[in-house]
């Protein structure tokens, strides 16, 4: 397996997780965590992609670097709000429990 | 006229709101932000109009130096044909704004527990989250590669979540809020991986770049990253399997948001389907007509029935959107299907393409004027329920004959441009009389106007015409204040005006469309 390889295999281990985590938990703060994984697996797919080997140095794609670090900023301000949004629902309701609520079904 | 320029106007005037918010405050009059959301939004509508009127040839801007790794923006007819419709809803929706938000955040119950005061509004925050929605729009129909389209993307849709979730009082806005965020951004990383795919087989995320290595067709890994993208853009294109978030996301944002989410929101999501499928992958080697044209009836079909099923006139209005984006997705998917199957009848496929066109515009008039129209009702007697607004017709004229009229528009009613829009895609169908797929495809279609017309003047009659069943009827209901009758007069004009100059927009839409298949 060389380098790459590695690398979008654990990119396509971290979405799988989190996909578990969202089909799975009734937390809504532990819904936002599993967002929060398939977003670094996604980071990590493009990492993979961006990786060349120059005079045998592993070397990182301009474009990819920087395609990541905006991504982890969407991230930043995604989690943010949907941390707001469930602190309105915690206020709502009392509990952080998805299964309260009268209409989340998906 | 720089493709920059707009987009800076619009999110400098979100920048400017929100800083100048406590000096409107301390001067007393709070609707100053919307005036400024008003200028912003008409000063890009003239500039687009201009650009679209002087016929301005297809341009770029490279940010840095011109290498295939650096963002860049363009400025062609598609983009120009769709940012003039997204400014001008979105400057409908800031006029209407003016008044209806004082009514909106005025409104909450006394003893709620998040401390909302007349005062504290947080309007500032709305225009602003306004302006970026639509500069984020504009930006997807404007990016020159993936990435830009990405970010712009997310700029949309984070504004769009905040909206959504704006009545923070309200447990309907919030649990739709949260729903919508966690589905969408699935929807977006779905995206993504399908853009960090492409990423790794072209090297570079330049549209002329990926197109040059992806069109004439390719492995598995190329069908892969299609997969993800027409998943991932179709969660907020609101296709069937992934639309669940609609339903409960457009009624529960306040009205002039449910008009932008249902009427153009929506359909930035066809677009970036619709650039990705037939300028990046090419139907021709890549046969996705058949699955587009499945996605779109089965689309089609499940929205119509469940929106009969409706008691609330806004969910009502939100399942009609999405058998709207069914029709525009079986027009991609005729086009996509001849073009692939039967490449002598060329003219067909340009037919159902135009027919999709023109119907993203129709279906933003109309729906757009649904809305808002249906906002005029709420604030007269605070009620979403259709059995409670029945017979409302005599007491609101103008309200009531502006619905009529985009519902009209929507039901395909002739002459109105509804009508024409739903006419080219069922003619491009019918082209090849031999083609079973297409013929079946066409004929749902049309069940499927004819029933949707039908619930949309039943809805119409119910409205305008019953007798009210509750005691004393709406004797004390008043016409809405004139501030919000304007954009409803103005987006009925435009109906009409459309429908009169069909021809001049057909040749803009055409202009459009030699970009896609050029």
């Amino acid at each position: 397996m060389n380098l790459y390889e590695i690398y979008f295999t654990g990119s396509l281990l971290l979405i799988a997780a989190g996909l578990y985590i969202i089909a799975s938990k009734r937390h809504l703060v532990k819904i936002v965590i599993g967002l929060e994984v398939i977003t670094l697996g996604v980071n990590l797919a493009i990492a993979s992609m961006g990786i060349r080997i120059m005079d045998g140095v592993i070397v990182m794609d301009a474009l990819a670097q920087s395609m990541i670090a905006i991504s982890i900023a969407v991230a930043a301000a995604i989690a943010a709000l949907a941390l707001s949004i469930a602190l309105n629902i915690y206020r709502h309701y009392g509990t952080f429990d998805i299964r309260k609520l009268r209409r989340l079904r998906w | 006229m720089d493709p920059l320029t707009v987009i800076l106007i619009l999110v400098g005037a979100a920048v400017a709101i929100v800083i100048l918010d406590p000096v409107f405050r301390k001067i007393g009059i709070i609707e100053l932000g919307g005036v400024i959301a008003c200028i912003a939004f008409l000063s890009t509508l003239i500039l687009l109009i201009l650009d679209a009127v002087m016929e301005a040839p297809p341009r770029m801007i490279v940010f840095g130096p011109d290498s295939p790794l650096t963002a860049s923006l363009k400025l062609d007819m598609l983009s120009i044909y769709l940012s003039i419709i997204f400014s001008g809803l979105g400057l409908m929706a800031a006029i209407y704004s003016i008044r209806y938000m004082l009514f909106e955040v005025g409104h909450p119950s006394l003893d709620d527990p998040f401390g909302i005061r007349v005062g504290g509004l947080g309007l500032d925050r709305y225009y602003a989250l306004l302006l970026t929605l639509i500069a984020g729009m504009i930006g997807v129909t404007m990016a020159n590669d993936f990435f830009t389209l990405y970010v712009f993307w997310e700029l949309m849709a984070i504004s769009s979540y905040s909206l959504v979730a704006f009545r923070r009082w309200s447990w309907e806005a919030v649990e739709a809020g949260f729903k919508y965020l966690v589905m969408s951004t699935l929807g977006s990383l779905a995206a993504l991986l399908g853009i960090a795919l492409l990423y790794g087989l072209a090297g570079s995320l330049r549209f002329d770049v990926v197109r040059a290595a992806v069109f004439g067709g390719g492995d598995m890994a190329v069908a892969l990253s299609l997969v993800m993208i027409i998943i991932g853009f179709g969660v907020t294109a609101a296709i069937v399997p992934f639309h669940s978030w609609l339903p409960d996301a457009h009624p529960a944002a306040p009205t002039p948001i449910s008009a932008i989410l249902s009427g153009i929101v929506i359909k930035t999501g066809i677009y970036a389907m619709l650039w990705s499928m037939f300028k990046i992958f090419g139907p021709v080697a890549y046969g996705f007509g058949p699955a587009l044209i499945g996605l779109g009836v089965l689309t089609m079909s499940f929205a119509n029935i469940a929106a009969v099923m409706q008691t609330d006139i806004k969910r009502f209005l939100a399942y009609s959107s999405i058998a709207n984006i069914g029709y525009i997705v079986t027009g991609m998917g005729l086009a996509a299907h001849i073009l692939r199957t039967y490449p002598s009848e060329n003219g067909l496929a340009i037919l159902a393409l135009a027919g999709a066109l023109l119907h993203i515009l129709n279906h933003a008039l109309g729906k757009g004027l649904s809305f808002l129209s249906t906002g005029c009702y709420i604030v007269s007697i605070d009620s979403r329920e259709i059995d409670k607004l029945e017979g409302i017709g005599p007491r609101m004229p103008v309200t009531t004959a502006s619905l009529g009229i985009g519902l009209l528009n929507l039901a395909g009613v002739p002459p109105l441009s509804g009508f024409w829009s739903k006419l080219l895609i069922v003619s491009a169908g019918l082209g090849v009389p031999s083609d079973s797929l297409m013929l079946a495809a066409t004929i749902i279609f049309i069940v499927n106007c004819i029933l949707a017309a039908g619930y949309y003047l039943w809805l119409f009659q119910r409205l305008a015409f019953k007798k009210p069943m509750l005691n004393g009827g709406h004797e004390e209901v008043r016409e809405a204040p004139a501030l919000m009758l304007a954009p409803l007069i103005i987006l009925a004009a435009a109906c009409m005006l459309v429908t009169i100059m069909l021809n001049p927009v057909l040749q803009f839409i055409q202009s459009a469309l030699e970009v896609i298949l050029r």
